[in-house]
């Protein structure tokens, strides 16, 4: 039986064209370059070698695309001189997402991005469907793979703007987007032409006469009281705009943070520009993360990170294109800011199985203090030794015995801080997962669930071995190394062999599945 | 804890599904040669230790080129620019010596890394245990193995050796290589450790 053709929207033209235009921009500009600037001026010139034939090819794309709901799977036939025709099992559909900017909701719109476990790019990119199409393909697509699933409605967790201005506080967002500024205005001549050629010194004066009497006091008194307190002012407006910026970022990117269950998956919908829909199958989580920094904290929240397998961050051109927006494909939110009260019981709806309210935690060996703080000495006595004899025999009326000064000051500190650290470091084995917590002040906890450990290794230095200690590590599929995750060091020797061989017995006893 | 060991018998049954598997191998490749032992007997093995020819021949005449570029170059000054001739030996003393302790290494690191590597193949898996100093021992199921490659090098394979990768879904063990195995030996554990599914999930 031959299902019936589904065609794109009738506006898709227009974002094939744009898609196919931004993949163009870098070779345009470098021609405008070499043109002189005169292709600038010539806009009919560069319409006509640009957009034109990229308007011809989002036509001739659009008329050739279509895709239909096959048994079992569905098909997209694309290409004009060259057919293909790809088969997508539905079963083997990890992600419907819809990504959506301004230009998509003025025309009620969707690019569906269809995600499967082969790493790197979509398996099909439908740009573009209208709501419509793509709710139908989502349900076709998630309940054939699905079949007895039962829709449910209510959020598991909404994340309202208020949450939203406590995540920018907490986070260093607005570091990364100065630097991310920064980067790409030093890259660009005429700007930094335009820094250098500035006249800073009146800028300053003008500045200065325009400002407030006290600012000006304050400036032109000279003493070192003005001193502090002027740096003392530049360092607060710095973070200040640093916290802003980080505020402004999360309520554009994740507005409106929502998580609902859809059959037995997740669906997480957040974003002003571009809206962004996208599901969580939960069996595909690898690794659950929560943070808690000493900001955290101080507000008394948490935030839950998932790693999903299937996608990679290899480039793919819509890949990219997402990762530039900031759109983490592997590693996502489950809830980017929620009440630490909350946190363990929303795992726990998530993943009964994983309930870090009910863990056992286990101690990592307390000796590692003594092996941390050692490390610690054997960088801090030479340094030691050397600012000694620098103060002892340069030029300057300091004593050379200010030196220990140092190992005065960071000793104790790294014995606390160490102290307070390994205290803190645990570890706990359950029926169905492994769990691993560490960080001081601040602390993150990791969870494994056996079917999802590829690989269980153990580590030893020669320091370990003289001390009878190990490191265990589990290995997951999924986003990569950076990141917390289930790697436990300093635990007694034969107590991670043991738990190697429990580990190893688990996965022997169950199935990964994608 | 220990509740997830295999029994003897399972262990058992599966040596000899192992065993028929290895004797139809041998059927379909005409006159059969006395059966080899089981693949899967749960001890600990090392590779070939052919293998740390292999590793001899190209880690020494490596070892010996690096120190041979400044020593032609020294000779050049000493040659053409003028060097003191008794700075010119001691400094040539200096190097050859370093190149011979260089090729001394060389010569027997490969060995003591050989008594290092050790295996072990079990019903549903393998340990591999490595590293002279820095140790490491990873457990890899069956259960998780995505695919196997077993590959030889030129020299290799005038030993008739072979190195065998395991490959994973993870990201640090997403490929495991054991290297310095019987080429026989290689293929017999890749078959062993084709992707299969857990026994008790069916």
């Amino acid at each position: 039986m031959q299902a019936e053709a589904h065609r794109l929207h009738r506006w898709s033209w227009i974002f094939i064209a744009a898609g196919t235009l931004r993949a163009l921009i870098v070779p345009a500009i470098a021609a405008i370059f070499a043109s002189g600037g005169v292709l600038l001026w010539r806009p009919e010139l560069l319409s006509l070698l640009l957009i034109v034939p990229a308007g011809v090819f989002g036509f001739i794309r659009q008329w050739v695309y279509n895709y239909r709901f096959a048994d079992g799977a569905l098909v997209v036939r694309d290409g004009l001189l060259t057919r293909n025709v790809r088969q997508i099992p539905y079963e083997r559909i990890h992600n419907i997402a819809l990504v959506r900017n301004p230009l998509h909701r003025a025309l009620g719109v969707a690019t569906v991005r269809i995600e499967t476990a082969v790493g790197g790019h979509p398996e099909a990119l439908l740009r573009v469907l209208s709501l419509e199409a793509a709710e139908e393909l989502r349900r076709h697509a998630l309940s054939e793979g699905r079949p007895d699933a039962a829709a449910e409605d209510a959020a598991l967790v909404e994340t309202p703007d208020s949450e939203l201005v406590r995540l920018g506080l907490i986070s260093n967002r607005g570091l990364l987007v100065v630097a991310a500024v920064v980067g790409v205005l030093t890259q660009v001549d005429w700007w930094r032409n335009w820094l250098t050629d500035q006249d800073w010194l009146r800028f300053y004066e003008t500045a200065r006469d325009r400002g407030p009497g006290w600012l000006r006091q304050l400036v032109e008194s000279g003493s070192i009281t003005s001193k502090v307190l002027l740096g003392v002012l530049v360092f607060v407006l710095f973070f200040g705009l640093l916290r802003l910026l980080s505020i402004v970022w999360y309520l554009v990117r994740y507005r409106g943070f929502a998580l609902r269950r859809e059959h037995d998956d997740l669906r997480a919908e957040y974003g002003l520009l571009p809206r962004v829909s996208s599901v969580i199958p939960v069996h595909r989580i690898q690794l659950v993360t929560v943070t808690a920094s000493l900001l955290h904290r101080w507000f008394d929240r948490e935030s839950i990170e998932v790693e999903t397998a299937g996608t990679s961050e290899e480039e793919s051109g819509l890949t990219q294109q997402l990762g530039a927006s900031g759109i983490k494909l592997n590693r996502q939110w489950l809830a980017p800011i929620v009440h630490s009260e909350r946190s363990a019981g929303l795992i726990r709806q998530i993943m009964p199985e994983v309930d870090l309210e009910a863990v056992d935690w286990r101690p990592i060996e307390a000796r590692a203090v003594g092996r941390i703080v050692r490390r610690v000495l054997l960088v801090v006595v030479p340094v030691t030794l050397v600012l000694t004899a620098v103060l002892t025999f340069a030029p300057i009326p300091v004593h050379g015995l200010h030196g220990l000064w140092l190992p005065g000051v960071v000793l104790p500190s790294a014995w606390l801080i160490t102290r307070r650290w390994v205290r803190n470091a645990g570890w706990a084995l359950t029926d169905e997962a492994i769990f691993f917590r560490s960080g001081w002040p601040g602390h993150q906890t990791s969870v494994v669930r056996f079917v999802n450990v590829q690989t269980a290794s153990m580590r030893q230095s020669p320091f370990d071995r003289r001390s009878g200690m190990a490191t265990l590590t589990v290995d997951t599929a999924g986003a990569g190394t950076i990141g917390h995750r289930v790697q436990i060091p300093y635990l007694d020797a034969g107590v991670a062999a043991q738990t190697l061989h429990r580990l190893y017995a688990e996965c022997r006893a169950t199935d990964f599945c994608w | 804890m220990d509740d997830h060991e295999p029994t003897s018998e399972s262990e058992e049954t599966e040596v000899e599904a192992a065993e028929v598997e290895a004797a139809e191998v041998e059927a379909t490749e005409g006159p059969a040669p006395p059966a080899p032992p089981p693949i899967a007997d749960g001890e600990e093995h090392l590779v070939d230790p052919r293998s740390v020819h292999v590793v001899r021949l190209i880690a020494v005449p490596l070892t010996l080129a690096i120190p041979l570029l400044p020593v032609v170059a020294l000779t050049l000054v000493w040659a053409l620019a003028g060097l003191l001739t008794v700075v010119y030996l001691s400094l040539l003393a200096a190097l050859l010596l370093l190149a011979g302790l260089g090729v001394f290494i060389a010569y027997r690191f490969p060995a003591v890394r050989h008594r290092h590597l050790r295996y072990r193949v079990d019903p549903d898996g393998l340990r591999i245990q490595r590293g002279v100093f820095w140790r490491k021992t990873i457990y890899i199921s069956v259960t998780r193995v995505q695919h196997t490659d077993v590959s030889q090098g030129p020299l290799q394979r005038r030993y008739g050796l072979a190195t065998l990768t395991v490959h994973t879904a993870g990201i640090e063990s997403a490929s495991i290589a054991l290297s310095g195995l019987e080429h026989d030996v290689a293929t017999r554990l890749s078959e062993h450790l084709r992707p299969r599914r857990a026994r008790n999930a069916g």
